[in-house]
C-alpha cells in the first residue's frame, strides 16, 4: 500500500480527489447537484474557460504569465461577430470564414504580446497586462460600446444542440483539449515549453532558441483565446467588449487549482481542466445549495486557497515569488 | 474604418479643451477669485458643458447625445457642447470643472454627475463661488439642496427604481397566474438601483400571497454571470421556477440564453432599462416589460436647466422646490406597445422642446 500511495502519487492526483470530494460534497448537500442536466450546465459554463485556460497554462509551463486573456478575447469575439455578419450571418454561407479569421486575430495578437516581452525585455506580467489593456481598448472603439448579436440558428447550435445530454461546445472544447494535449506531448514545442520552464538557463545552454519559443507560445496561448471567445460568442449569443471580463481570474485561478506551478515546468492540460471544473462545480454548487451571494466569493477564495494547498508540491521550492 | 478616425479626432479635441482648460486655470484663479461670489443677473453666452463617466457606456452616450441636441436647438454646432469625462474619478471630474470655471471666468452652465454622492457638495460649492450655474443628475448627499444655494444650483434630478420594479414584478406574477416561484437576478449587491429593484419585487410579492420568491442573487449587471446564476437556479428549483425578475436588460440577455440552452422558450420575465435589443425582445413577447428612463432627454434638459437659469429665462429661486429636486421620467415598454415605443424613441430621436423641464416628472424626491 504504502508503494501505490506514495507522496508523489497522491500529489499528482489530488486535484482530481479535490473535485470529486467538491462533487460529493455538494451532491450529500443537494441531490439535484448530481444530474446529468446540471452536469451539463457545469460543461456549458466551463467550455469557454478552459480554453483559455488552456492557453495560459502553456505560459505558465514556461514559467512566465499572461495576463491579456480579456482583451484578446473581447477582439476575436467583436471580429469574429463583425465579420460573421458582414460575410453573410450564418454558417452556411461565407461567413464560416469568420471563425479562422478569429484564430489568427487571436494568433496575431498573441504574437505580438510575445515579441513585445521578449524583444523589448519587459517582464511578461506587464507587457501582457498591457496588452490586455490594449484589446480591451480596441474592442471599445471597434464597437463603440454596442453588443453584436450573433442569432445564426447553426452556429449557436454550438449551445442549443445536444449529443448524449451535452452540447455541441462541449465537444468541441473537448476536441481542443485533445489537440492541446498532443501539442503539450507530442510536438518538440510542447517538451519545449517544460525545458524552458523547468530551467532556462539550461535549455538555452543546450542549444534552445528560447526566445523564439517563448514567442511560440504566447502566438498559441491566443489561438486557445480566440476559441474561447467563439465559445463565449456561442454561449450566449453576443459580442461585446465585456465579453472577455471575468476570464482572466477564471483561468489562472483553474490552472493552479488543476496543480500546475506559476513558477514553471509542472503541470499540463488534463490539469488545467480538473482546475476549470474544480471553480466551475464550485461555482455552481454554491448557487445550487443555496449560499447567500455575499459569502460565495469568500468562499470560493478560501477553498482556491485550500485546493492549491492540497494539489501542489511546494515541498520542492525553496522559496515562493 | 473612418468612425476611428473619428473617434480619434473628437478625443483629440477633448483633451487639448481639457488642456486648454487647465492652462487658462493656473493664469485665470486670480482673476477668478476677484469675480468669485459676485451675483450675476445674467449671463449672455455661457459655455454649456457636461461632465460624466466615459462614452464607453452606452447609457452615457445617450446622455451625451440629449446635451448635443440641446446645444443644436440653441443654434450652435455640436461640439459647443464641452465634455468633461472624468472616467470614473471623482477628483479629476472636481478638478475639470475648476479648470473650466477659471477659464470661463464662471460663465458657466455645467450639466454633471459627480460620479459619486459626496463629490457633489465641493462641485456645486466651486460653481456656485464662482457665480455658474450647474444642474446635477443621479448623485448628491441627501443633505445637499438646491434650495439653499439661491439660484445658482439650478435642479438635481434622479430616478427612482422602487416603484417602476413593482410595476414589472406585478405584470410578471399576473403573468404567472399570481402563483408559483420567482427568482430574482441583481445588480452589484451594494449598487442603489440593485437595492431598489429588489425592494420593488418584494413589495409587489406582498400581494400574492401564492407566489414565492425562490432566491435572489446578484448577477452584477453582467450577461455572463446572469446566466451561469441562472443554469444554477434551474438545477436548484427546476419547474418551480415560473417566473424571472431582472434587475436590468443586459443580465436579462444572459437568462433568455441560459433558458434557451434548455429549450425553455416561455418562461415570463421583466426587465429594466429599456436598451434598444431589450425592446426588441419586448416586442417579440420574450420579455414581458422593461423601463425605459429616457437618458436622451435626461442629458438634454439637465443642460438646458442650467443653461436657461444662467441666461435668466427663469429664475429658480423663484421656482418650487419640486422644481429643484425631482424624478425623471419613466416609461414602462410592454409588448402590445413595443412598436410604437420603437418608432417614437429608438428608431428615430425625438425632437425635444428642452424649455419644457417638468411636465414628465415623477415629483419632487422623498428621502427615507
Amino acid at each position: 500500500m504504502s508503494n501505490v500511495l506514495t507522496r508523489d502519487v497522491l500529489i499528482k492526483w489530488a486535484p482530481l480527489i479535490v473535485l470529486l470530494v467538491l462533487v460529493l460534497f455538494f451532491t450529500a448537500m443537494e441531490p439535484r447537484f448530481f444530474s446529468l442536466r446540471n452536469f451539463a450546465r457545469i460543461g456549458i459554463s466551463s467550455a469557454p474557460a478552459l480554453m483559455v485556460a488552456i492557453g495560459v497554462t502553456f505560459i505558465i509551463i514556461m514559467g512566465s504569465i499572461d495576463l491579456s486573456m480579456e482583451g484578446t478575447v473581447s477582439v476575436c469575439a467583436v471580429v469574429f461577430a463583425f465579420a460573421f455578419i458582414a460575410l453573410g450571418g450564418t454558417l452556411a454561407s461565407w461567413a464560416w470564414l469568420a471563425i479562422p479569421l478569429a484564430l489568427l486575430v487571436g494568433g496575431a495578437i498573441g504574437l505580438v504580446n510575445g515579441l513585445v516581452h521578449v524583444l523589448l525585455k519587459i517582464p511578461s506580467f506587464m507587457a501582457s497586462l498591457a496588452m490586455g489593456f490594449v484589446g480591451t481598448g480596441f474592442a471599445l472603439l471597434l464597437t463603440g460600446g454596442d453588443r453584436i448579436r450573433v442569432e445564426d440558428d447553426l452556429f449557436r447550435s454550438l449551445l442549443t444542440e445536444r449529443w448524449f445530454g451535452f452540447p455541441i461546445m462541449c465537444y468541441v472544447a473537448l476536441l481542443f483539449l485533445l489537440i492541446a494535449w498532443f501539442i503539450q506531448s507530442r510536438t518538440t514545442l510542447g517538451r519545449n515549453f517544460y525545458a524552458v520552464g523547468g530551467g532556462e538557463e539550461l535549455a538555452h545552454a543546450s542549444g534552445l532558441n528560447v526566445n523564439r519559443v517563448r514567442i511560440m507560445g504566447f502566438a498559441l496561448a491566443g489561438v486557445f483565446y480566440a476559441v474561447g471567445a467563439l465559445l463565449a460568442v456561442g454561449r450566449i449569443g453576443i459580442a461585446e467588449t465585456a465579453t472577455g471580463s471575468n476570464f482572466m481570474f477564471v483561468s489562472i485561478t483553474s490552472v493552479v487549482v488543476g496543480g500546475t506551478a506559476l513558477w514553471g515546468g509542472i503541470g499540463g492540460v488534463w490539469n488545467t481542466l480538473i482546475g476549470v471544473l474544480i471553480v466551475n462545480v464550485i461555482n455552481n454548487g454554491m448557487v445550487v445549495i443555496g449560499l447567500p451571494g455575499y459569502v460565495q466569493d469568500g468562499v470560493l477564495g478560501i477553498l482556491v486557497i485550500a485546493a492549491v494547498v492540497l494539489s501542489t508540491d511546494r515541498k520542492s521550492v525553496t522559496f515562493v515569488k | 474604418m473612418s468612425f476611428i478616425k473619428n473617434y480619434i479626432a473628437q478625443e483629440t479635441i477633448t483633451r487639448r479643451n481639457l488642456l486648454l482648460a487647465s492652462a487658462y486655470g493656473v493664469g485665470g484663479a486670480a482673476i477668478s477669485s476677484m469675480l468669485g461670489g459676485m451675483a450675476r443677473a445674467a449671463i449672455t453666452d455661457p459655455t454649456v458643458a457636461w461632465s460624466y463617466r466615459n462614452r464607453t457606456n452606452p447609457y452615457w452616450n445617450e446622455i451625451v447625445s440629449g446635451g448635443e441636441a440641446f446645444v443644436e436647438s440653441l443654434g450652435k454646432p455640436k461640439d459647443f457642447l464641452t465634455h468633461l469625462i472624468n472616467e470614473g474619478s471623482s477628483e479629476k471630474s472636481l478638478a475639470d470643472v475648476k479648470a473650466l470655471l477659471s477659464k470661463t471666468n464662471g460663465e458657466l452652465a455645467l450639466a454633471i454627475d459627480t460620479n459619486d454622492a459626496p463629490n457633489a457638495r465641493p462641485v456645486v460649492e466651486s460653481c456656485v463661488e464662482a457665480g455658474a450655474y450647474v444642474s446635477t443628475l443621479w448623485n448628491k448627499t441627501d443633505d445637499l439642496h438646491p434650495w439653499d444655494f439661491g439660484d445658482n444650483y439650478v435642479s438635481h434630478m434622479s430616478w427612482s427604481d422602487e416603484g417602476p420594479a413593482e410595476q414589472t414584478a406585478r405584470i410578471l406574477l399576473d403573468a404567472m397566474g399570481g402563483s408559483g416561484g420567482v427568482v430574482h437576478l441583481g445588480g452589484i449587491a451594494s449598487n442603489n438601483p440593485a437595492i431598489e429593484r429588489l425592494a420593488g419585487l418584494k413589495n409587489a410579492l406582498k400581494d400574492y400571497p401564492n407566489a414565492e420568491l425562490l432566491a435572489a442573487e446578484p448577477a452584477d449587471w453582467d450577461t455572463q454571470k446572469a446566466n451561469q446564476v441562472m443554469s444554477a437556479f434551474l438545477t436548484r428549483y427546476g419547474d418551480d421556477i415560473k417566473g424571472v425578475h431582472c434587475a436590468n436588460d443586459t443580465i436579462a440577455y444572459g437568462v433568455l440564453e441560459a433558458l434557451r440552452a434548455e429549450g425553455i422558450e416561455d418562461m415570463p420575465i421583466v426587465s429594466y432599462d429599456g436598451n434598444p435589443q431589450a425592446v426588441e425582445l419586448v416586442g417579440e413577447g420574450k420579455i414581458l416589460a422593461t423601463v425605459f428612463t429616457n437618458p436622451h432627454w435626461g442629458g438634454g434638459i439637465t443642460a438646458a436647466l442650467a443653461y436657461y437659469a444662467a441666461t435668466g429665462h427663469f429664475k429658480p429661486s423663484d421656482e418650487p422646490n419640486e422644481h429643484r429636486e425631482f424624478y425623471g421620467p419613466t416609461i414602462m415598454v410592454r409588448p402590445e406597445d413595443a412598436q410604437a415605443f420603437k418608432a417614437e424613441y429608438l428608431d428615430s430621436v425625438p425632437t425635444y422642446d428642452w424649455k419644457d423641464f417638468w411636465s414628465t416628472s415623477n415629483g419632487q424626491i422623498q428621502y427615507k
